[in-house]
């Protein structure tokens, strides 16, 4: 049976019992209550009765009485009567009821025997009540007392019988009813036991009959926490009931769990390789870091190799030589016998020699079991024996086989050990073709810093045989030199006389040359002058007078005006000496244009004059000639016009001259066109007679112009000069009081003539200017102690730039004082066109902080110039500022030293500098 | 700039050398061998490519057939031996030579020195001292100069004499002059020479903390503990068992986290004390001694 139905019939018979139980109590219950009904509603309803019934009959005697006594008065009578016959109604309506509930016999009796005396107690009240109303009031008295009260006795016995008989009849019913319920207790309690046992003996059943076999299943799975969790216990399946399914159920799943177990030994077993082999891999991988050689490694790779494959003997052969050459070397072994008898393992196969060689050959594994006894014996102190297996196993790296390992062992190798064996060589192939190729880096290394070692040495050695070389040079050198001077000196007594003979030709030419060396010298102390007469009226330190300060100004204004002068003379003595170089260019004539417009407009309109410059079209766009002497000649032209113009017109016009034909054989006749410049005035004009006169030097129209309008006279000279030197003419057209036109006819091309004899005389004498300059007394120049000077400094051109006066000033004076000569510019762009104009500047001091181009720009500027990539500049910085000085060697500067300067380390770096 | 007597005849050995003989190697060792016993300059372990050269350079100069007739000669003619010896002491040297060494000892190693309260530098192989000028001008500007030493030692006493007199050729100074520039020389150059006619003379403020002595470093010792050593361009004469034994002078003579410079074309790392250095910087050669 199943627990299922077991349980429902158990539990439904406890249920039906109970309620069976249950009806029959509430049966007897109802009994019960029946009987006890009974007693109250009819027993005492009917003793109620009675009692009423006697309560009425007393009342109607009493008011009996009291009628008779009020007899005499008819409305109390009447009153009374009323009483009376309320009561008999009262009365009458209880006996009706008892009559018609009285049940026993002997109560209806009774019943009856009351109702005949109540009609009789009736008729007499009547008859009583007559008699009162008669006023027969004894008679009535007499009544009462007699017969009436008889009745009423009797009536009241009659009433007391009932009485008894009912209550006689509650007693019964009590008795009854108490009889019931005692029964009814009886039984309840029996019931209720019988219930209990059989509930109890259910109970039992159905629970016994459950846990029995769930008790069983129970312990069953209880002895599968315990032991194997590979042989399960089953539980027998007894029953086909829910611990029936349940048992199967259970023996399933351990058939599972079974299954699961043995999955889960074998997974662990092939973890346990699998780490065996990893902890083995990489231990061995260790022994390969730091292995800088193929013998250690071998060595250390053999001997770790074969205790963890159970091997008791290995060689480790190596790949050895190239193609033909190829050998397998012993290179390490484990469990080696030195001893001659038994060492094992040849030193060396060829390919395809023996077992090792032919592994290498066909790069497989070769195994062999079985051995025969004398093929190899291990060793020990106490014995030695035969292996059981033999491996001989090729290393390769990407095919090639680099090595052979064999192995021996009592034991035959596992697959294990073989998958071992197979992934270690696999590493160790990588790792000996690492080792062979790191032992061939490092080879080739040392060989190249051998290389670079050596080659550093032997450019050492060359450097050191240059230098000597280069001595040897000098010496020879020196001896040249020596033997050079000699014939110089020849040449020069050859040459003196020659100079005598040309000095008597040039007198007139050295005058003016003496002139030009005069006005050079006359310059030098007027710059000081200048310089410090401007010192002196800026009035730096603040002690002077305005009156002092307008003296320097006098001073410097006279002296500037003395400078014009001198360069004037300068200028045309340069001419005139033929001095004055000519630096033929493309000169764009709207760059005249543009600089006469430039200049003169300006002045022009402070003296109110009209002033036009004309290109006309006919004009090229550039001539080929002199830019600056061009320049210098208009510039000239111009001054004088505004200077002799004291209203109307000046005029430069610009042309190309072809009606003209010029002097045969002049440069302006073989030039293709000729230019004409022509300066036009409405000033005083120029008398025929003077006309001439005004182009010499140091003349001028009449002695008188120079005091009204000053000037030296010399402009006119010069232009005439300068005019020559570029193969041109000038010429005046003028009528005194009307005006002039000057006329500057120039070639558009012009060709400079071959140096001929006058250009070497030039040059000779512009040779001898520097002579001059050092030796100021006229003395003939001594050559060889120009050449031989001591020291680098003598003699030496310095550039000095600089935009403080004082400080060109001190410096000039400090450098003279070293025999040096000194040139200066007051900013950078000066600084570079001086440069160009001196080439043979030997180094330039160059500050840097500059109005108009700095000292960073001049040096650029220096730099890409022909010829001033190599001279040497000092850059002069200020201290404060360090970043100046990298900025000064990426502009340019060779050197540089700070101001305020130090002269002695200046001096020390134009030595280095200055060093040839 | 060496002696003149031999005008005559001063030609590159550009030439490749031939293979050497074994007769050639026998004589060379006995020339080797015959210069230490006489002179107790030992040679042997000179890069023997350089022996050879040097050697054919002296058998030229002196038109003589072969290195045994040299050999009669050195060991019977003492000037001939000086010469010898001169051949084989180069002396090629400049001052802030190869600048990016210095801007790199400036940046690199000024920085370790400053932690000293006592520096003492060994220019070993100094020549004719124009890198010790240079190394003193480098301290100067640092402001570790007053608490350095520098000691200067060469194997040759000419060249020892020449550094101790602080004057140098004034025809190469515009050299040095750039170098400096480009050594990262902070002030101007010339505010430590003076130019006198042809030499240049250092200031003497320089030379104050310079020591001067004759020290082979083939046959010496250690003489003291040192936080930097510099040896530029010697070891290219030695070969490799003599680079090492120099080394493991070297690092004997060094405190521990002390510096070794080397010359742009020398190297550790294939010497035997590799390991006991850390490149401070690799492309100028300055290693730093760590155990």
């Amino acid at each position: 049976m199943k627990i299922k139905t077991r349980l429902y019939a158990g539990f439904g018979g406890l249920l039906a019992l109970l309620i069976l139980m249950l009806l029959l109590v509430l049966k007897m219950l109802s009994d019960l209550n029946g009987s006890m009904n009974d007693i109250v509603k009819d027993r005492y309803v009917k003793l109620k009765e009675v009692t009423s019934i006697r309560f009425e009959i007393s009342n109607i005697n009493r008011e009996l009485y009291s009628m008779v006594l009020e007899s005499g008065k008819p409305d109390a009578v009447e009153n009374t009567v009323k009483q009376i016959r309320a009561a008999r109604a009262r009365e009458e309506q209880a006996l009706e009821q008892l009559e018609k509930t009285a049940a026993i016999e002997e109560a209806q009796r009774y019943v009856a025997v009351l109702r005949a005396q109540s009609v009789e107690f009736d008729q007499d009240q009547n008859r009583l009540i007559d008699m009162v109303r008669a006023g027969q009031t004894d008679d009535a008295s007499a009544l009462l007392q007699g017969q009436v009260q008889t009745e009423r006795i009797a009536m009241f016995d009659t009433v007391d019988k009932l009485r008894s008989v009912q209550e006689q009849r509650m007693d019964t019913a009590l008795q009854d009813a108490t009889r019931a319920y005692t029964l009814a207790s009886r039984w309840t309690v029996f019931l209720i036991v019988f219930s209990l046992l059989v509930g109890g003996f259910v109970a039992v059943g159905v629970v016994r009959g459950t846990t029995r076999s769930l008790r069983q299943v129970t312990s069953v799975i209880t002895a599968v926490t315990e032991g194997s969790k590979e042989n399960l216990p089953r539980i027998a399946v007894k029953t086909n009931d829910e611990v029936g399914d349940i048992s199967r159920a259970f023996n399933a799943m351990a058939e599972a769990l079974e299954e699961h177990a043995r999955h889960e030994r074998e997974f662990q077993q092939a973890i346990t390789e699998q780490n065996w082999l990893k902890t083995k891999l990489s231990e061995i991988q260790t022994i390969y870091q730091g292995v800088q050689d193929l013998e250690t490694l071998a060595r250390m790779f053999m001997s770790k190799l074969a205790p963890l494959v159970g091997a008791t003997y290995g060689v480790f052969y190596l790949k050895d030589g190239v193609r033909d050459q190829q050998r397998l070397v012993k290179l390490a072994s484990f469990a080696d016998q030195p001893d001659a008898d038994l060492d094992i393992g040849a030193n060396g196969f060829r390919i395809g020699e023996g077992l090792v060689g032919q592994c290498a050959a066909e790069n497989t594994v070769l195994e062999l079991r079985d051995i025969p006894d004398d093929y190899i014996r291990i060793a020990s102190g106490l014995g030695s024996s035969k292996p059981s297996s033999l491996l001989v196993m090729p290393i390769e790296f990407e095919g090639q086989v680099r090595a052979v390992i064999e192995l021996a062992s009592f034991e035959p190798f596992t697959d294990l050990h073989h998958t071992f064996l197979r992934q270690v060589v696999d590493n160790v192939g990588t790792t000996i073709n690492s080792i062979a190729y790191h032992m061939q880096v490092e080879r080739l290394l040392k060989e190249s810093q051998a290389m670079t070692e050596e080659l550093q040495s032997q450019s050492e050695e060359l450097q050191l045989q240059q230098e000597e070389l280069k001595t040897i040079n000098e010496k020879l050198e020196e001896q040249y030199h020596n033997s050079t001077l000699k014939t110089q000196e020849l040449q020069r007594t050859k040459e003196d006389l020659e100079d005598k003979a040309r000095q008597l030709v040039l007198s007139s030419k050295y005058k003016s040359e003496f002139l030009a060396n005069m006005s050079h010298e006359l310059r030098t102390p007027l710059n000081s002058l200048l310089i410090l007469a401007q010192m002196l009226a800026e009035n730096g330190e603040g002690n002077l007078t305005p009156k002092q300060v307008d003296f320097a100004n006098t001073i410097h204004a006279s002296g500037h005006d003395l400078l014009n002068l001198i360069n004037d003379v300068l200028d045309l003595s340069k001419v005139e000496s033929g001095k004055m170089d000519v630096h033929l260019e493309e000169v764009l004539l709207d760059e005249v244009r543009s600089y006469a417009e430039r200049q003169f407009a300006p002045l022009a309109r402070q003296k109110g004059l009209n002033f036009h410059v004309q290109v006309h079209a006919s004009a090229p766009g550039a001539v080929y000639t002199d830019g600056v002497r061009l320049q210098q000649i208009v510039k000239n032209l111009l001054s004088n016009a505004m200077k002799f113009t004291d209203q109307g017109t000046v005029q430069l016009d610009i042309r190309l001259e072809e009606k003209r034909t010029f002097t045969e054989g002049s440069p302006l006749a073989e030039s293709p066109s000729v230019l004409a410049v022509s300066v036009t005035d409405t000033g005083v004009g120029i008398p025929k007679s003077k006309q001439e006169v005004i182009f010499e030097a140091f003349r001028q129209a009449d002695g008188t112009t120079s005091r009204k309008y000053g000037g030296t006279g010399l402009g006119l000279s010069i232009s005439r000069e300068i005019a020559h030197l570029l193969g041109g003419i000038l010429e005046v057209v003028s009528v005194e009081g009307r005006g002039s036109t000057f006329t500057l006819f120039l070639p558009t091309e012009y060709q400079a003539p071959e140096s001929g004899a006058a250009e070497t005389l030039y040059e000779s004498s512009e040779a001898e200017e520097v002579a001059v300059t050092l030796a100021p007394h006229g003395e003939v120049p001594d050559l060889t102690e120009s050449l031989t000077a001591e020291g680098p400094l003598e003699g030496k051109k310095v550039l000095l730039v600089d935009d403080d006066m004082r400080n060109i000033f001190a410096l000039t004076t400090a450098l003279e004082a070293q025999q040096m000569r000194v040139v200066f510019a007051e900013n950078g762009r000066e600084g570079v066109e001086m440069l160009r104009e001196h080439p043979d500047v030997d180094l330039v001091l160059m500050d840097i902080m500059m109005p108009e181009m700095d000292g960073y720009e001049a040096m650029r500027l220096i730099r890409q110039m022909q010829g001033g990539e190599d001279i040497p500049i000092i850059a002069l910085t200020a201290k404060a500022m360090k970043n100046d000085r990298a900025k000064c060697i990426e502009a340019g500067a060779s050197d540089y030293i700070s101001k305020p300067l130090n002269l002695e380390q200046l001096f020390s770096l134009m030595r280095v500098w200055l060093y040839r | 700039m060496e002696d003149m007597e031999d005008t005559g005849d001063v030609q590159l050995d550009a030439q490749e050398t031939p293979e050497i003989t074994e007769v050639e190697q026998i004589e060379l060792q006995l020339l080797m061998e015959g210069i230490y016993r006489l002179q107790g300059f030992d040679f042997k372990n000179y890069s023997l490519p350089f022996l050879r050269r040097r050697i054919q350079h002296r058998m030229n100069a002196e038109k003589l057939p072969t290195i045994s007739a040299l050999q009669e000669k050195v060991l019977h003619d003492p000037l001939m031996m000086e010469r010898l010896l001169n051949d084989f002491s180069v002396n090629v040297t400049e001052m802030f030579r190869d600048p990016s060494f210095f801007q790199a000892f400036r940046q690199r190693v000024v920085p370790i020195l400053r932690d000293y309260p006592y520096i003492r530098i060994w220019h070993a192989g100094c020549s004719t001292g124009e890198e010790v000028y240079s190394m003193a001008i480098l301290l100067h500007e640092e402001g570790l100069y007053h608490k350095a030493r520098l000691y200067a030692t060469d194997m040759s006493e000419r060249s020892l004499k020449r550094a101790e007199s602080g004057q140098f050729p004034l025809q190469r100074m515009q050299l040095y002059t750039k170098n400096y520039l480009q050594a990262g020389g902070t002030k101007a150059f010339s505010e430590y020479y003076s130019a006198i006619h042809e030499t240049v003379e250092f200031h003497p403020f320089l030379r104050e903390n310079l020591v001067f002595a004759q020290h082979n470093l083939v046959t010496d010792r250690s003489f003291n503990e040192f936080h930097v050593i510099v040896c530029r361009n010697v070891m290219i004469y030695f070969d490799k068992s003599l680079q090492n034994r120099v080394h493991r002078l070297f690092y004997d003579s060094l405190s521990s986290g002390g510096i070794l410079a080397l010359g742009s074309r020398e190297g550790l790392a294939l010497t035997t004390l590799a390991s006991r250095y850390e490149e401070v910087d690799g492309l100028e050669k300055l290693f730093r001694k760590i155990k």
